[in-house]
């Protein structure tokens, strides 16, 4: 009956006995630096500020002689203003507004049989370089062309345009694992919205500068030349990472080579669901194509849903893709939004969207939905 | 314990359901939802037309040359050029290498062929989407006279942009504007006439006289516009086929100006001032029958039809300031709908009738903007010295608008910009150019 209280009796006297001999247990102070100052009157200070203080700078250097300008003001041409014909036209020379053109449809070809294949590119000529002037004449930077969800810096010039980036591969020949040549390639400069001439700031500056204050006369003496820090010397180009290989995704991809159709895929997911990482990986990677520049402002304002199966090594089946459904605009204006949705995971799955293959049977069938909402009023 | 069971029975049913839930979830296909794209022009590719005749080598490569400006033109589309083409197309009727033109990454795939026998021309062309490695819709033929070459490639052009886009197009169009030249001080002024591009220019008018504000009418036959002939200004009508002209019946001591046609193609609105005070009339254009609007003290001009002709928007500064107003077509209360600083005035409504273009003055500077018809979602677009006058294309997806330049030798000319407010440009015309009117398609 009186546990309760036997314990909490043990536990006063422990609390107790913990206050009145817990400094036996104590740590010793840690050891600390002492520093010993001295007092020093005003003018000592001052003096001591006025020694530390550096050399007032020198504008001894020779002043770089003026250009020779040649006061006489170049010829002009004087030429007699043109007088434009302001006669009353003819009315024999009225357009024709009139005629329509007859329009007839032409009959469909037949079906050719096409192959797909990449063609081999011939070797492209070497870059010649091109001296530019480091100045330009535009005060203001104009807004990139392209809208994007990110804003895109101006890409290197000598890569070529691609929605996915990539550094220059060269073959190393001392390497041990031999890598394929591909050319650098980089996403356009964008913006992240639309910039109107009404929102761009203007090139006309609002206050003029003020005028730089009147310089010290030049001393006779010659001052010795500044040191000037070194340039950095240029970064070495830094080697292509080696693709890290993943063992367990080689050897399905080795297994599963030549494979490309989903069909012999198991019919029910299996393993593990893809991470939200993942996910958001496959959705960047199609919203960079899904290019809506070109749409109606009634396809806009349509919602497509699209179904796709994909292959092993992350490419569509591009025969499979289909509009499962749509929402908010007519039938013309659906067509139009799933047409663009279509050239979307066919441009950027082309080489292979970035999934876990190991998880191929979460995302061998993917239903996308292209939501433009966001996209009116960019 | 009774309570203890319940509850554990309770979190095994619902644990046995969630599972079932999320059982039958990853059975479906993987869901993910896009909701930000890009936008950037669509690249094409446009080899020269196929000459299927001897001597139409000349006219399919400008055939081909305007099709390709006039798609480029838009700010939608971008040109690969040719010298990027893998394959070349040999003949019209040849299979698609869709890998060569994937690899240069065109999207779009143009092809056509043109034939001349005599003074007849026959253009056809077929559109491919590359990466769906599918012809989009059927081919098309258009004949005409070898004289009309440029509209047929405006047809053409038409064709493709409204089958990629779902839009209507606007290339087969004609711009009414007045032609201005001479400086400031002594400009003289005559109205011509042009293709959308600012190709084939004529005059309609002489310069003896002051033109002002010609408007197309809904068919694009006849122009309203103003004219100082007699002193003061007045309304009068031309048939743009034969060049002649009416003036429309006018009040004596009264200043007529600012026509505009209704949809109906028979009735107009116009602005009339007497006594100091102007306001809005409305009238037949066959004559008579004149009735007032408006009759407030303050101004009231720039009247502008919806496109289904029930209202009217114009600008009066009966608040004290510019601003825009919308009234029903036959009169009565009207609605203030810009509330924004700064003045408003010229509104046209779109041709798709969900937005209003106007002018804006603000600190300074002038503006050519967008508005819903209820005076939401403003707009600016441009903004210059001096920006006036918007009138719409055809398909209500591009504003052309007249910009002039400051200073003694300051010149008007015009200038055209999508309704996003990218795609600025200058519509060349071989001298200045103002009051631009943009036609309805041509038949």
């Amino acid at each position: 009956m009186h546990t309760g209280h036997y314990i909490s009796g043990a536990g006063h006297l422990a609390l107790i006995g913990w206050l009145v001999f817990g400094d036996v247990f104590a740590a010793e102070p840690l050891p600390f630096e002492a520093t010993a100052v001295s007092v020093i009157s005003g003018a000592e200070y001052a003096a001591m500020v006025a020694a530390g203080q550096a050399p007032q700078s020198t504008t001894e250097v020779a002043q770089p002689s003026s250009p020779e300008v040649t006061p006489d003001a170049p010829e002009i041409a004087a030429t007699e203003d043109t007088v434009n014909d302001q006669s009353m036209p003819a009315p024999a020379e009225t357009p024709s507004v009139e005629e329509a053109p007859d329009v007839t449809q032409i009959e469909p070809l037949p079906r050719a049989e096409v192959s797909d294949e990449a063609p081999v590119l011939p070797e492209p000529p070497a870059d010649v370089a091109v001296l530019v002037p480091e100045v330009s004449d535009t005060p203001v930077p104009e807004a990139a062309e392209r809208v994007a969800p990110e804003a895109v810096a101006q890409p290197d010039p000598e890569a070529t345009p691609d929605p996915v980036e990539q550094e220059a591969v060269a073959p190393d020949e001392a390497g041990e694992t031999p890598q394929e040549p591909a050319e650098a390639t980089a996403p356009e400069a964008a913006a992240t919205e639309i910039v109107t001439e009404a929102e761009r700031p203007s090139a006309v500056p609002n206050t003029s500068a003020r005028p730089p204050a009147r310089r010290p006369d030049a001393p006779v003496q010659t001052a010795q030349p500044a040191e000037t820090e070194e340039p950095d010397p240029p970064a070495s180009e830094t080697p292509a990472p080696e693709p890290e290989e993943d063992p367990v995704a080689a050897a399905l991809a080795e297994a599963l080579s030549g494979e490309n159709t989903p069909s012999s895929a198991p019919s029910t997911p299996q393993g593990p669901p893809l991470t939200a990482g993942e996910k958001d990986t496959l959705r960047v990677a199609v919203q960079a194509c899904w290019n809506v520049g070109s749409l109606s402002t009634d396809a806009l304002n349509t919602t497509v849903v699209v179904s796709v199966a994909m292959s092993q090594d992350g490419k569509p089946v591009t025969s499979s893709i289909r509009m499962t459904s749509s929402s908010g605009g007519t039938e013309q204006a659906a067509r139009q939004a799933f047409e663009a949705a279509r050239r979307a995971i066919i441009r950027c799955g082309a080489r292979g969207f970035e999934l876990p293959v190991e998880k191929y049977s979460q995302w061998q069938d993917i239903e996308m939905t292209f939501n433009p909402e966001r996209m009116r009023i960019k | 314990m009774r309570f203890l069971g319940m509850v554990l029975s309770g979190a095994l049913a619902f644990g046995g359901l969630w599972a079932a839930a999320a059982q039958a979830q990853s059975e479906g296909p993987l869901r993910i939802e896009i909701t930000e794209g890009v936008i950037e022009p669509l690249p094409f590719a446009l080899p020269v037309f196929e000459a299927e005749t001897g001597d139409a080598g000349g006219l399919a490569a400008q055939i081909s040359q305007v099709v390709s400006a006039d798609l480029s033109g838009t700010g939608l589309f971008r040109e690969i050029p040719a010298n990027a083409f893998i394959s070349q197309v040999s003949s019209f009727a040849a299979p698609v290498q869709y890998a060569d033109w994937k690899a240069i990454n065109a999207q779009a795939l143009i092809t056509g062929a043109v034939s001349v026998q005599g003074n007849q021309l026959a253009v056809k062309f077929r559109l491919y989407d590359v990466f769906s490695g599918a012809e989009m819709g059927d081919g098309l033929q258009f004949t005409g006279t070898t004289e009309g070459w440029r509209r047929m490639a405006h047809k053409v052009a038409d064709a493709v942009y409204s089958r990629i886009t779902g839009e209507g197009g606007y290339f087969d169009s004609r711009v009414v504007y007045v032609s201005e030249t001479g400086g400031k001080d002594a400009r003289q002024k005559r109205l011509a006439l042009m293709d959308y591009d600012g190709a084939n220019v004529q005059y309609l008018t002489d310069s003896s006289a002051i033109v002002l504000a010609p408007r197309f009418s809904p068919s694009g036959d006849r122009v309203l516009y103003t004219s100082y002939e007699t002193g003061f200004p007045r309304i009068y009508v031309l048939d743009v086929g034969s060049v002649q002209r009416r003036e429309l019946e006018s009040q004596e001591g009264t200043m007529s100006f600012a026509p505009r046609f209704a949809p109906d193609g028979q009735n107009i609105v116009f602005s009339l001032s007497q006594g100091g005070n102007t306001d809005i009339w409305a009238m037949n254009v066959g004559g008579g029958g004149a009735t007032r609007l408006t009759s407030a003290p303050s101004i009231e001009t720039a009247p502008s039809f919806s496109p289904d002709g029930s209202q009217i928007v114009f600008e009066s500064d009966r608040s004290g300031s510019q601003q825009l107003y919308i009234m029903p077509a036959g009169g009565g209360e009207a609605q203030r709908i810009s509330f924004g600083p700064g003045r408003y005035g010229t509104p046209v409504w779109s041709p798709r009738g969900d937005l209003i273009a106007f002018t804006k003055q603000n600190s300074g500077r002038f503006h050519i903007g967008v508005m819903r018809t209820d005076g939401s979602e403003e707009r600016l677009l441009t903004a210059s010295f001096l920006d006036e006058g918007p009138t719409w294309a055809p398909n209500g997806r591009v504003i052309m608008f007249t910009r002039e330049t400051q200073g003694e030798g300051g010149r008007s000319s015009l200038y055209s910009v999508d309704i996003s407010g990218r795609n600025l440009r200058p519509v060349r015309t071989p001298e200045g150019g103002s009051d631009p009117s943009w036609s309805p398609l041509l038949q």
